[in-house]
């Protein structure tokens, strides 16, 4: 089986200004490879500055400079010239955190909807404004919203015009960051219910970046847990939530507080910061908060092995 | 059973509309116990942060104001206190910290400057006196170095360290209430823990009593030991976590508690749908209605529902404004 | 499918709200009065009180409202209100011609440097920073003396001294909503480049652009009648600067050819700025919330 998005040695890095013309490289991405087959959830877990959205959008090549090699059903992503790139970007559509920023406040919900098709022209000008109306019915708004401008709608239901936006060009790939985490709870079972629903009547394929374990183990198939922009731990749903192997991951694990009264795990505490990301460690990044760490830990970076079916780590002690 | 630390009795909020008054607070009781953890839990808009400024005497000036009841702190009505004696009670016997760790804190001044501020004022501690308390302060919330960082500017620190000092500043007074709103949602799931790990063994050591204002019902069931269900300005269920937990008594708790994936102690392939709550928060407007203001989002609701408030039944300690709780 | 609360299905753009925003400003609708009337003299005037101000009528020196000179004559006994009348038009011209061309090389500069970052911001920014530390008034000076005082020299003076300000607001504004999700998910979209720019983030970008066109009216007829004032102007048009430059010499022994026309200028930059103002609170969706 070949897969739909084939990432091998991703890097994205951002230029970081030091005084005059002197200039450093930010790695947020740093050599991460992963595959997601079609019709299936790829889920990106970790913390803040883990670089999980930015690999995300790197694939997309919509933030900082890309490295490597991305191959999105046959197209070579990274090579693509400027003018292709915007064609192929029909490809890949983004569903966005925030509902408030991601909506032009001055364009109406089927202005909003409509613009790839206009941009990338995926269909024939007379059968768009017919798209728009299915869209519309397909994440659950009604025909008379379109007329209206994005203040005028709640969270969720801005959030719901932007998967109609998502959806637009027919994309091989949605990619979903942080889609749900700023709503309130009861429109995100809205929108999570959504988004499964449509991946089962349209067979999408997700790369859903999220912070929120829950959520994470609820939507995916395949997860990659990200540390300072390296994957530290990959792999299947069960697996990974029912016997995780990596410290972080462990402790990440640890660290959600659940409903379920049975679920009585020991919390692992991390101590400290994350190193400086412009001035990562030699060996292993999480060596500096790791509670079984060991002196070849900090010399040398540990790749990410195949511990199992469908579970690789990267620690030396898995 | 202790005497409560602090009692509201039918708290009426009203906020001023272009259209009118809107109670945002629909009498309201609660009561306090010392040294418990209690959880206002809801969608935002359903007024747990309006009743946590309320007991802070915060309320937003000409917008909000009490229209209705008591808020009893050690046996005084603080509704009833003008600027002068709320000013004393705040941030000395009743203090809070806030969901944004980044902008709470001054940035202009060092984090100790900022601690010992709040100690010479409230306190009448000497400059040194008050320094030295900063560091053990510091120490205290478990931020390493304490005696350099006491120097350092809000901008040095990460976010949960600034939640930290947050914090310092917070318990400066010994106060015998800590208000907590929503005060990890800016942080990461792993400063989340170490914050709820700290408040929970400082209210433990001081016996301060904690109000945690989240979303969250993991944070509630492993943080509080007792919860109030907040719904449109009304009370929708309260009592101690567990059972409400285990056995909610009103649909909007059994919602709040089901639309959520959470993490099991085993998972399995199974993955059903997510309970939905359809639609939102009704809009201000319609909250002071003598109707259960969770029908038009309800599956279980009927004519009753849609005409008339429902009154607080109890279930042991548990209490539930609800039509139909025994059928649940 | 489980359906959502309702919305009136009443598509208010944001215009629109704008619009009622800036009625409810008591301040700024009195400003726009007064501004409109001012625009309606300048048009119509010249109409109903014809002849040509720069003709000698009476005996200078007529004090207002004697021979039915209701503002009076000046040195040279030309009527006052013919040239009040006819100088508005000239001044308004100026005022609005000079912010077209500030807001054109403003917006135009600011957006670039804003939009593509990395060697145009540089080059752009370095370039506005020459022109804002130039002595303003020195410069257009400067220009007007070797290109001659023509009012389209003049105008080009006043907008070629004053665009860095718009440069650097549009510059800023543009850094802002380039990081918003909406302009990322534009990309995303394959939305071209010069549609990014004059499409998607320009008209978000509008607002205080606006509000800081509107008051370069102001400043610009002030800056006229202070080149005026000096002399630097084109003797043959008319305008209220103008009028006080010609007449400085007998401000002690005829002040009322100075106050006259100094008048309609202070009017004009007030309403001028009240409107300003009033664009500020409407076009500011935070205030709008109230």
């Amino acid at each position: 089986m070949t897969a739909l998005l084939t990432v091998e040695n991703l890097s994205v890095r951002f230029p970081i200004k030091r005084g005059w013309g002197k200039t450093s490289w930010l790695y947020a991405v740093d050599d991460v490879s992963f595959e997601v087959q079609r019709g299936e959830t790829l889920a990106i877990v970790g913390e803040s500055g883990s670089g999980k959205t930015t690999a995300a959008l790197g694939v997309a090549r919509l933030v900082g400079n890309s490295g490597g090699k991305v191959d999105l059903a046959g197209e070579d992503f990274l090579a693509l010239e400027p003018e292709a790139l915007r064609r192929a970007r029909a490809k890949v559509q983004v569903i966005f955190q925030d509902p408030y920023s991601s909506l032009n406040p001055r364009l109406r919900a089927e202005a909003i909807v409509r613009e790839p098709m206009d941009s990338i022209g995926t269909l024939p000008v007379d059968q768009r404004a017919a798209r728009v109306a299915e869209l519309f019915e397909q994440v659950g708004l009604r025909p008379e919203q379109m007329k209206l401008f994005p203040h005028q709608f709640s969270g969720g239901q801005r959030q719901r015009i932007g998967i109609a936006r998502a959806l637009a060009t027919n994309p091989e790939l949605i990619i979903c960051d942080e889609a749900v985490s700023a709503l309130d709870v009861a429109v995100q079972a809205q929108i999570l219910n959504l988004l499964r629903r449509l991946q089962r009547d349209l067979g999408l394929t997700y790369l859903f970046i999220s912070h929120d374990l829950g959520v994470v183990q609820h939507m995916s198939d395949h997860i990659a847990v990200m540390y300072m922009g390296k994957i530290v731990e990959y792999a299947d749903r069960l697996s990974l939530f029912n016997s995780p192997r990596h410290p972080y991951t462990k402790a990440l694990l640890s660290a959600v507080p659940s409903v379920d009264q049975k679920r009585k795990v020991e919390r692992l505490l991390i101590p400290g910061d994350p190193p400086d990301p412009l001035n990562p460690p030699r060996g292993c990044r999480f060596a500096s908060r790791c509670h079984f760490v060991e002196d070849a830990c900090r010399s040398e970076q540990p790749p990410l092995t195949e511990v199992a079916a469908h579970h690789k780590v990267a620690c030396i002690k898995a | 059973m202790t005497e409560p630390l602090l009692k509201i009795e039918n708290l009426r909020i009203e906020l001023a509309l272009r259209s009118g008054q809107a109670p945002v607070i629909d009498d309201l009781s609660l009561e306090l116990r010392p040294g418990e953890t209690l959880s206002f839990v809801g969608e935002s808009g359903c007024g747990k942060s309006m009743t946590a400024l309320a007991i802070m005497g915060l309320l937003p000036e000409k917008v909000g104001s009490i229209a209705g009841g008591r808020i009893l702190f050690d046996g005084r009505d603080m509704a009833q206190m003008n600027d002068a004696q709320l000013r004393s009670i705040r941030g000395n016997e009743i203090s809070m910290i806030f969901q944004e760790p980044m902008t709470s804190l001054n940035p202009v001044y060092t984090v100790g400057e900022q601690i010992a501020e709040v100690l010479r004022r409230h306190k009448g501690m000497s400059k040194q006196a008050a320094w030295a308390r900063a560091i053990e302060l510091l120490d205290a919330v478990r931020i390493p170095n304490a005696k350099s960082r006491v120097s350092d500017y809000p901008h040095q620190m990460s976010g949960g360290q600034r939640q930290r000092v947050m914090i310092a500043i917070a318990l400066a007074c010994a106060p015998k209430i800590l208000i907590a709103d929503e005060p990890t949602t800016a942080l990461d799931v792993t400063v989340q823990a170490q914050i709820f790990d700290l408040l929970r063994d400082l209210g433990r050591e001081t016996g301060t009593a904690i109000i945690l204002i989240t979303h969250d019902m993991g944070a509630v069931s492993e943080m509080a030991d007792r919860m109030v269900v907040m719904y449109a300005g009304r009370k929708a269920e309260d009592g101690p976590v567990a059972p409400v937990i285990s056995h909610p008594r009103h649909p909007y708790t059994k919602g709040l508690i089901s639309c959520v994936p959470h993490l099991l102690a085993k998972l399995t392939e199974q993955r059903p749908d997510l309970t939905e709550v359809p639609g939102i928060v009704p809009a201000l407007a319609s909250f002071g209605a003598d109707a259960c203001l969770f029908a038009s989002r309800c599956d279980m609701a009927d004519d009753k529902c849609r005409s008339s408030r429902p009154p607080e039944v109890a279930f042991g300690e548990q209490h539930s404004a609800c039509w139909k709780a025994d059928q649940l | 499918m489980k359906m959502i609360e309702d919305i009136p299905p009443k598509a208010r753009s944001p215009f629109s709200e704008a619009f009622e925003m800036f009625r409810r400003n008591h301040a700024a609708v009195i400003g726009l009065v007064i501004l409109l009337s001012i625009i309606a003299i300048a048009v119509i005037g010249p109409m109903v009180y014809p002849g040509d101000p720069f003709d000698m009528v009476w005996i200078p020196f007529t004090p207002p409202g004697e021979q039915g000179y209701l503002m009076g004559t000046d040195y040279l006994g030309r009527d006052l209100l013919s040239l009040l009348i006819h100088g508005a038009k000239v001044s308004l011209t100026i005022g609005i011609s000079a912010a077209v061309v500030t807001v054109t090389i403003g917006i135009t500069v600011g957006a670039l440097a804003g939009f593509y970052r990395g060697w145009v911001e540089e080059v752009l920014m370095r370039l506005t920073e020459f022109f804002q530390v130039l002595p303003t008034l020195l410069f257009s000076m400067v220009i007007v003396s070797l290109f001659g005082a023509s009012l389209m020299m003049i105008t080009l003076a006043i907008g070629l001294v004053s665009w860095p300000a718009v440069a650097r607001i549009t510059r800023a504004e543009f850094m802002r909503i380039r990081e918003l999700e909406y302009v990322t998910a534009a990309r995303a979209g394959g939305v071209k480049n010069g549609r990014l720019i004059f499409s998607v983030i320009l008209p978000n970008a509008l607002p205080p652009i606006i509000v800081q066109a509107a008051l370069m009216v102001g400043s610009a007829i002030l800056f006229e009648a202070g080149l005026s004032f000096l002399g630097l102007t084109d003797p043959n048009v008319a305008s209220w600067g103008q009028i006080i430059g010609s007449n400085r010499e007998y401000i002690l022994d005829a002040s009322y050819t100075v106050t006259v026309p100094g008048v309609a200028i202070f009017i004009t930059v007030l309403a001028i700025s009240l409107v300003g103002d009033g664009l500020n609170d409407a076009l500011n969706p935070k205030l709008r919330q109230r």
